[in-house]
């Protein structure tokens, strides 16, 4: 048992470092403070900041050669995570595109759709988006109503999807929709890559809770796809999507990097604000403090055991669910924490300062246990698949999704 | 990176689970609350050599790390064994310049146990019930002794808690401040690893049963409101489990992350071993508070060790100053 860098980690690691501290200039830097970069105003420079580190070969680390990756490993990948946010490079712009649509279309796209798009996708040539989610379909997911319909070399879809992060700034999504109605729900579902340029793709955005619009619902109008951009066989959109899923759950909190705020940051907050509050709100602060420093140092610990299981050439199971849910609940125990730090300025929604990390921070944390799984799903499947305790009967599963039980 | 045990490690826990199981359980720990007695006692960890575990291969233990011990101490909390794996722990780490005593502790020869609080009247101690040589912190002396044993009425049998006035008293390590704080970090450390292991056979226990019995029609397991608390339970124990390998490699590996990895771990064990344990008992429903049932046992010792060693909110508090300190380890 060791957490140090084996030799050829370290040389990795140096060597990151190095081109990170090379490019830097040509690069986007986090100000102290802020824990992300809005697409909408600085779309061309996030574009250029993953473009070169897409030529420094520090984007698809762990892509196979041929699709412009590194084929490296999970170990390296996970470095280069960290070098990016100790030299605080903001999230890349394409992150959805890397971490669940790239690899939806190695395991499942055609050669060609894999030598079209993945090298393109890595460099930020193209950004991608996920179009999974409807205004009746969230969490059941297979209830989505979308469909597309096959006329010629082409399929025509219509409907709509919602909560599309990045849809906004995207050039190409991956697109589930209906295919046959006549099938139970999840057997008459087809995934599709789509042209976000294409006539009849209208993007609005929507506002979240916190005041940023990150999201977009997507309405498609007799959008026209060539079948050759089908990924998958007919019918067999929900498989697809389960391996969009499944990187998804692996990508927000799986390996047990920081949901929120670095714990460090966190105590450093600390350290800064705790004797500024009586002596007595001290004691009960304190508590706070500590019980949040725990959730996140056993967060991060789970995660190298994770990773270590990765390293070792396991493949990401249903547990990574559960660095999702322990993930989430220490952000939220280290925002409640970071707001009520602030003392009297806690229900402002900034410091006199100006200041309004904690406040932020706790605004979109609400979304996290809700996107990518709920925690309530993510429970289920735990529940279902790691524990081994039956399903709930459901009655949706086999009649046809055309004959009224959704 | 390499965070999991070695085979080596996973054999040591196959063993210990095989031996616990064949040598203590919770009906012994029942019968230790109407005066029974408590499996597999002092002899037989001594002869299996659990006892010795830390303590130098000079000493006539086996010299290993503490996280062997940590895994051994898991399989123990699961069958809830008695006497606990922690005073072995703390008191090898104490007598390092008294190989002569270490040598007793590692044979079972002398039953020892460490005194917490004050040694002309302590606060009630692990194992002290049926001790015969006590080590104490005196004036910021370690001092060796023998005592008068008041025992309370046991909430927790197996724990063998009892008070202690020294009777006699000698130095065995003067100034031994610094010495006494790691040894009670080690504790509470392994501490944690037997509650690791009770927690982990709670929901075992708990999930074994939802998938059995059955409520309006269905396998209560299959409800949502029974499926999420086992859930919460179990990724409560993982977590756990993470913070209890960290903290047992640290006071070996790293001793500069001890004092924070152990209060981390100490913290989560008294929350998540108590979850898990009122889980199986709400899971169960009515039969879950029998006395005939297991379920209780565990609930005991939950109740007990998340007080003893330190309780939440001390170790909360340590890991609060410890962070804002920054010494919240490598920052890997």
């Amino acid at each position: 048992m060791d957490f140090d860098d084996s030799p050829d980690e370290a040389a990795y690691r140096a060597r990151v470092r190095a081109l990170l501290e090379e490019h830097a200039g040509e690069l986007l830097h986090l100000a102290p403070g802020q824990e992300g970069i809005d697409a909408r105003t600085h779309e061309a420079e996030m574009r250029r900041t993953q473009r070169v580190l897409a030529e420094a070969g520090l984007v698809g680390v762990t892509w196979p050669r041929e699709y412009g990756g590194q084929g490296g490993t999970l170990v390296q990948q996970a470095i280069v995570g960290q070098e990016l946010a100790r030299a605080r490079v903001p999230a890349l712009i394409n992150h959805i595109g890397i971490g669940m649509c790239g690899p939806t279309v190695i395991t499942h796209g055609s050669q060609a759709q894999r030598d079209r798009y993945l090298a393109r996708l890595l460099r930020a040539d193209d950004v991608w988006c996920q179009l999974f989610s409807e205004p009746a379909s969230g969490s059941d997911l297979a209830a989505l109503r979308t469909t597309a319909v096959r006329d010629g070399d082409d399929w025509v879809v219509n409907g709509q999807k919602v909560w599309t992060t990045l849809a906004h700034v995207s050039d190409y999504g991956i697109l589930l929709t209906r295919t046959d109605p006549s099938k139970p729900k999840h057997a008459g579902l087809t995934m599709f890559v789509v042209d976000m340029h294409a006539p009849g793709v209208t993007v609005r955005p929507l506002r979240q809770m916190g005041g940023q619009a990150d999201f977009n619902e997507v309405f498609f109008d007799d959008v026209r796809i060539p079948d050759e951009e089908r990924l998958g066989e007919p019918g067999e959109g929900w498989r697809v999507a389960l391996t969009t899923l499944m990187n998804e759950r692996v990508a927000i909190g799986g390996a047990g990097g920081a949901i929120g705020a670095p714990v460090e940051e966190f105590a450093e907050h600390a350290r800064e604000r705790l004797p500024r509050l009586d002596p007595e709100r001290q004691v009960l602060a304190r508590q706070a403090v500590g019980r949040a420093v725990v959730a996140a140092l056993a967060a991060r610990y789970t995660g190298y055991r994770r990773l270590t299981v990765l390293s070792q050439g396991g493949i990401p199971g249903p547990e990574a669910s559960a660095g999702k849910l322990a993930g989430t609940e220490a952000g939220l125990l280290m925002a409640d924490a970071g707001v009520r730090l602030l003392g009297d300025d806690a229900v402002y929604a900034a410091t006199a300062d100006g200041d309004d990390r904690w406040q932020r921070t706790q605004s979109w944390l609400p979304g996290i246990s809700i996107a990518g799984g709920t925690d309530q799903v993510l429970r289920n499947i735990l529940g279902e698949r790691v524990l081994g305790l039956p399903p709930e009967p459901r009655n949706d599963k086999t009649a046809p999704f055309s004959g009224g039980t959704r | 990176m390499n965070f999991d045990l070695d085979a080596d490690q996973r054999d040591i826990a196959d063993g210990a689970r095989d031996f616990y199981r064949g040598n203590a359980s919770p009906s012994a720990a029942r019968a230790g609350l109407e005066g029974g007695r408590l499996e597999p006692g002092r002899k037989a960890l001594a002869d299996i050599g659990f006892l010795g575990i830390t303590v130098p291969e000079s000493a006539g233990g086996s010299g290993r790390p503490l996280l062997d011990l940590a895994v051994v101490a898991e399989q123990g909390g699961a069958v809830l064994a008695a006497p606990s794996l922690v005073t072995a722990a703390r008191a090898a780490v104490l007598l390092a310049d008294a190989p002569d005593l270490a040598a007793q502790l590692a044979d079972g020869s002398t039953a020892f146990a460490v005194l917490d609080g004050a040694v002309d009247g302590s606060a009630p101690s692990v194992d002290a019930a049926d001790a015969t040589l006590f080590l104490g912190l005196d004036g910021g002396d370690l001092v060796v002794g023998e005592g008068e044993v008041v025992p309370g009425r046991p909430m927790d049998a197996t724990r063998g808690l009892a008070s202690v006035r020294l009777t006699s008293r000698r130095v065995l390590t003067a100034d031994a401040g610094a010495l006494w704080a790691r040894a009670r970090q080690v504790g509470a450390v392994v501490m944690a690893a037997e509650d690791l292991g009770g927690a982990d056979r709670c929901v075992q226990l708990g999930v074994a049963y939802a998938q059995e019995r059955e409520a309006f029609g269905r396998r209560i397991g299959s409800y949502q409101a029974i499926k999420h608390m086992l859930v919460d339970a179990w990724v409560g124990v993982e977590q756990l489990r993470s913070l209890v390998w960290w903290a047992a490699w640290a006071a070996d590996s790293n001793p500069a992350e001890l004092p924070v990895a152990a209060s981390a771990a100490k913290a989560c064990a008294a929350v998540t071993f108590e979850r898990a344990a009122s889980t199986l008992i709400q899971v169960h429903g009515g039969i879950g508070f029998t006395w005939e049932h297991d379920a209780h046992l565990y609930w005991r010792r939950a109740k007990v060790d998340r007080l003893l060693l330190g309780d939440e909110a001390e170790h909360l508090d340590a890991v609060a100053r410890l962070a804002v300190t920054g010494a919240l380890g490598g920052g890997r």
